[in-house]
């Protein structure tokens, strides 16, 4: 069982010698019962406090991370099965398959795509994360010459070596070894081999079983075999299989405390049909999944993709922003209203849709307030009078408009008079208070 | 340490509900969280009604709009071939044309529009106003009429026109669509009103509102799950209503779905790209609870289609 | 138990406008009748006060001293307010509470000034940008408040722990979160911390005539939890400890031989519990 953060707390020296980074031995203890921090911070902590905290502090789902650098990709640590409870921590990652059967023409055209993969949305940059090169061939040869054709060309990108040949494995290791890939292809006939060469090549492995019984043996048997980095996949392919084994495992991990299937996930979810493939992917996303393997890299797929993990994994407690900007909503003139609004990006779209509603074209300024909503953004001093009118001045929207009246929404009546004080010139009009008031209340001012 | 399956079963369920009557079809009735046929009961797969308007959709993007060339100027010739052509299990008709802002079509016009599309379909029809709280009061009440003894759904009651639409739907014994602004609260209390003034449950139907992916589609996904978890695992009667993912109207005015290759060469090309953008919100709201979709692409809607087979079987 | 009286306060017209016109008759009015009921601080809440703000909080700490032999919360985001209104407080009534500082570093200042004037801050358990998600969350908050509180040379008993209320009608899982919250944060120090609430936030956004049920009992449910302040209304908390005995019973799953009130607690409980999900008209499911 988890320990609470005052019991960790009388678990440490208690100098508050900050050597942890923390300002209090309390301070560090919070942190380390929400798994923000790892004991090995402090320096004068007791070998008895190690043990009793290191058991209780290993968190259910272990981390795993492959690749260097920084695309080194992060998996497990999850705390929860539903977002809603408390944000999902590591992305899922979106690999694509290359077949050492496939052409080299193929393969590098495929290699090509992964590296022109990124997009940037709402502030992060988002991208193919790694390349699952997959022995179809069965030979050793042509393996190790297609890992290390790819490897040059995508250095930086993590890649998972896919093979069930030991020597398969081992010949490529020895060429890609440095940026720790994640070797995959574990299974009950050479769980021993291959996790000797995850111990001699110090990578993560990933072993497969069929069904969630076997897999539970599987990994029980190559943990006492000394490897503790491991990546699962009970052979779901189905989307039927996926949801339930996906689901079965989160849940023995954190209900049950199960630790032989508290590793991060991987799915396979190639299909022919590129739009079904899509959708398989998306289940892994919202489901569960730590590494989607796909069949191919094409720029739509990945916007719908990209865009759906980037939404599951938001933080509900941190509200989803949209950038400070001023808006243009329909084609406005230099005459058409301009409106203020918080950055919270729920009141963004409302508001925004019903201005588009409205079909009066117009401007919608959208002011950083950490995502709060308007009367919580003034209550919290963000959403005041100088804050407001020194936006509106560095906005540059006086060159754009040929007006100088702003509407501000109607719970921030009250700032009416202390913004036209701090923007001399400007008339400020109160709006409606609630966004479905914006269509009739636009309308009414253009007749 | 051996596996146990850590199985979990729930004392709640969601109501099963049919609607039509040639060819009636019936969604929900699961009593486990969605498509967790391993652990309970899925008696029915969601079902995917295609939506059609009383006006010619010229506000729809190209890439949709393309498809419904040559039918789309007759709400009549339109459904059917939804259900011919398309083999369409149910038709959602909006009737965006009664909306003041647009051609600003009386009840009247409404409800004849309606029965001509009913005289011409055996699928079940869905009839949405044009979520113009004061006009759908009087346009729904109209239709509800309209379409007595097809079993329809209408919709959507929203709290501040559902008494109307409420006894309207009542009185011609529809399924009813109570629609809230994405609150699990206000969407639990417009239910509760909506059985006080005597209306079943059991033939409700809620739509928590839908959100385009990249627009907000976590917010509809959360309160989604949250709903399914409520019905279930607290058996909150008025939880209990299948959920309406309306994913077509909010996916089919997003940018993704609108601008061309050229404009974003990055985006990669829009067919694919609003065909999968539609299917992906739609399969977003389905493995958070929906049993109910109204789409607007079929090639999307068979992808959703196979989606479904995949998950179900 | 320290209720701190919440009705002046910028959100409510007749204040705002008494404010504006430095009119003292309301103002005094109602701290005075707070003072009856049982107050024993009274909140003074400006709000952000960009403007004027320093003359606005000196005129209300005097306007209420004249009239009550109490001490004031002052209530801003104004730090130069907040000074101001430190400089004139009568101390002879009792030490001013700042409210507030927290994790925000905009908001350390304010610690930096209860330690100059030696009086008691509320430190609000919320950092940067969103919400704290659960109990731990908030108590990791309080822990880098309290070292820095430390820091700055303000002793712990004179800090004030507050949680976060949320509304219930939105947020409805906080509100056994914040119960957790606050039985964590009694146990950070030796002795235990003390724990404040902006109590009738819980309600907010709720039917009128819910808010007084719901803020009493959750009230009622903190006060178990070992809750030592309150911002909140005097009256209302008055009936609260009225009826705290049966409520108790309650609670504990004794008959009380008043059965439409058994239900009304027993349903306000299982909303503040998370049992049923929480809609207006929760009372009459």
């Amino acid at each position: 069982m988890a320990l609470t953060g005052v019991e960790i707390f009388k678990l440490l020296p208690k100098t508050n010698c900050k050597k942890c980074g923390h300002p209090t031995c309390l301070a560090f203890a919070m942190k380390l019962a929400q798994r923000q921090a790892s004991l090995d911070q402090c320096p004068d902590v007791s070998e008895e406090a190690k043990r009793i905290l290191g058991e209780a502090s290993a968190p259910p789902i272990r981390p795993v991370s492959f690749g260097s650098g920084d695309r080194t990709l992060k998996m497990g640590e999850e705390m929860v099965l539903f977002r809603h409870e408390k944000k999902f921590v590591n992305p899922a990652a979106f690999a694509v398959e290359i077949k050492d059967t496939e052409s080299d023409d193929r393969i590098n055209s495929v290699v090509e795509d992964v590296l022109s993969s990124e997009i940037e949305r709402v502030g992060q940059k988002l991208r193919i994360d790694a390349i699952l090169i997959n022995n179809v061939s069965g030979e050793a040869s042509r393996f190790e010459a297609v890992v290390k054709n790819v490897s040059e060309k995508a250095p930086n990108v993590p890649l998972i070596i896919a093979t069930g040949n030991p020597e398969a494995a081992e010949a490529t290791l020895k060429i890609v070894a440095s940026r720790r890939p994640l070797l995959y292809g574990a299974n009950k006939d050479n769980a021993e081999q291959m996790a000797n060469i995850a111990k001699t090549y110090k990578v993560p492995l990933g072993v497969k079983a069929d069904g969630l019984e076997a897999l539970s043996s599987l990994t029980e048997k190559i943990k006492s075999l000394g490897v503790e980095d491991l990546v699962i996949d009970s052979g779901a392919m189905k989307a039927k299989d996926i949801i339930e084994h996906n689901t079965l495992i989160r849940r023995a991990a954190l209900k049950k405390n199960f630790k032989p299937l508290g590793y991060p996930v991987i799915n396979f979810c190639q299909r022919e049909d590129k739009i079904l493939e899509a959708l398989i992917a998306s289940l892994g996303v919202m489901k569960y999944s730590s590494i989607v393997v796909l069949s191919s890299v094409e720029k739509w797929k990945n916007l719908s993709l990209f865009t759906l993990r980037q939404n599951i994994y938001t933080d509900p407690q941190v509200p989803m922003q949209v950038e400070q900007k001023v808006y243009k909503i329909g084609e406005p003139r230099p005459e058409s209203p301009l409106l203020i609004t918080t950055n919270f990006s729920l009141t963004y779209f409302i508001v925004s849709g019903e201005i588009e509603n409205s079909k009066v074209p117009s401007r919608l300024a959208v002011m950083d307030c950490e995502g709060l909503s308007v009367l919580t953004a003034w209550a919290a001093g963000k959403f005041t009078a100088a804050k407001i009118a020194q936006f509106i001045k560095e906005s540059g929207i006086e060159n754009e408009i040929s007006h100088r009246e702003l509407i501000i929404p109607g719970y921030v009546a009250i700032l009416s008079g202390a913004i036209e004080e701090k923007l001399p010139g400007w008339k400020v009009t109160v709006g409606p208070k609630e966004a479905n008031g914006i269509p009739a209340f636009l309308r009414q001012r253009m007749s | 340490m051996a596996f146990v399956a850590p199985k979990e079963t729930f004392s709640g369920k969601v109501f099963e509900v049919t609607i039509g009557t040639d060819k009636a079809i019936s969604f929900g009735g699961e009593n486990v969280l969605p498509f967790h046929s391993f652990e309970g009961t899925v008696p029915h797969r969601p079902v995917i009604a295609y939506e059609i308007q009383d006006v010619p959709p010229e506000d729809w993007p190209e890439t949709v709009r393309s498809v419904y060339e040559g039918v789309s100027s007759d709400p009549v010739s339109w459904a059917r071939f939804c259900e011919d052509k398309l083999n369409a299990k149910a038709i959602a008709l909006r009737l965006i044309g009664t909306h003041p802002d647009r051609e600003n079509k009386g009840p009247e016009e409404a409800k004849k529009v309606v029965s001509d599309v009913l005289s011409a379909i055996k699928v079940p029809l869905i009839i949405l106003g044009s979520n113009h709280v004061e006009k759908d009061s009087e346009v729904l009440v109209a239709v509800a009429e309209a379409a007595k003894d097809r079993n329809c759904i209408i919709g959507k009651a929203q709290e501040g026109n559902y008494k109307t639409i409420t006894a309207a739907a009542m009185a011609h014994n529809h399924k009813l669509i109570a629609m809230s602004e994405l609150d699990i609260n206000l969407s639990k209390q417009l239910n509760i009103l909506i059985t006080q003034m005597g209306f079943p449950k059991e033939r409700l139907i809620t739509d928590p509102m839908c959100s385009a992916l990249g627009y907000g589609i976590e917010y509809t996904y959360s309160v989604m799950e949250r709903i399914r978890l409520a019905a279930l695992t607290q058996n909150d009667a008025v939880m209990q209503p299948p959920l309406l993912g309306d994913v077509g109207t909010y996916v089919w005015k997003v940018k993704e779905t609108q601008a061309s290759e050229t404009e974003l060469p990055s985006w990669g090309s829009l067919k694919e790209r609003s065909i999968t953008w539609e299917a992906v919100t739609a399969a977003a709201m389905l493995v958070a609870g929906a049993e109910l979709l109204i789409m607007r692409h079929p090639e999307a809607v068979v992808a959703v289609e196979r989606f479904i087979d995949e998950l179900m079987q | 138990m320290l209720i701190i009286g919440e009705k002046l306060s910028i959100i409510a017209k007749r204040v705002r406008e008494a404010m504006l016109k430095r009119d003292k008759a309301p103002i005094q009015e109602i701290a005075k009748e707070q003072w009856m009921a049982g107050a024993g601080m009274i909140d003074a809440n400006i709000g952000p006060a960009e403007d004027g703000g320093e003359a606005l909080m000196e005129w209300m700490v005097t306007t209420i001293q004249e009239v009550v032999p109490l001490p004031v919360c002052l209530d801003t985001t104004n730090y130069k307010a907040i000074e101001a209104g430190l400089k004139v407080h009568n101390n002879q009534w009792g030490r001013p509470l700042i409210n507030s500082t927290s994790n925000d570093p905009e908001r350390f200042p304010m610690l930096e000034l209860a330690a100059r004037y030696n009086c008691q801050i509320i430190g609000l358990t919320v950092g940067k940008g969103g919400l704290p998600a659960d109990a731990e969350e908030r108590a990791a908050i309080a822990a880098e408040i309290m070292a820095r509180a430390m820091e700055y040379g303000v002793p712990l008993e004179d800090l004030y722990l507050d949680p976060l209320v949320l509304q219930i009608a939105t947020s409805q899982d906080h509100a056994q979160k914040v119960i957790e919250a606050i039985k964590m944060f009694k146990e950070m120090n030796d002795p235990p911390m003390k724990t404040v609430v902006g109590l009738s936030n819980i309600s907010n956004g709720c039917p009128k005539q819910l808010r007084p049920v719901i803020n009493k009992y959750y009230f009622l449910m903190l006060l178990d939890a070992g809750l030592d302040a309150a911002i909140a209304d005097p009256k209302e908390m008055a009936e609260a400890m009225e009826e705290r005995p049966l409520f108790e019973k309650v609670l504990f799953g004794d008959n009380i031989g008043d059965p439409k009130k058994e239900m009304v607690m027993k349903k306000t409980i299982d909303i503040i519990l998370g049992k049923t999900l929480y809609a207006h008209s929760y009372l009459e499911m």
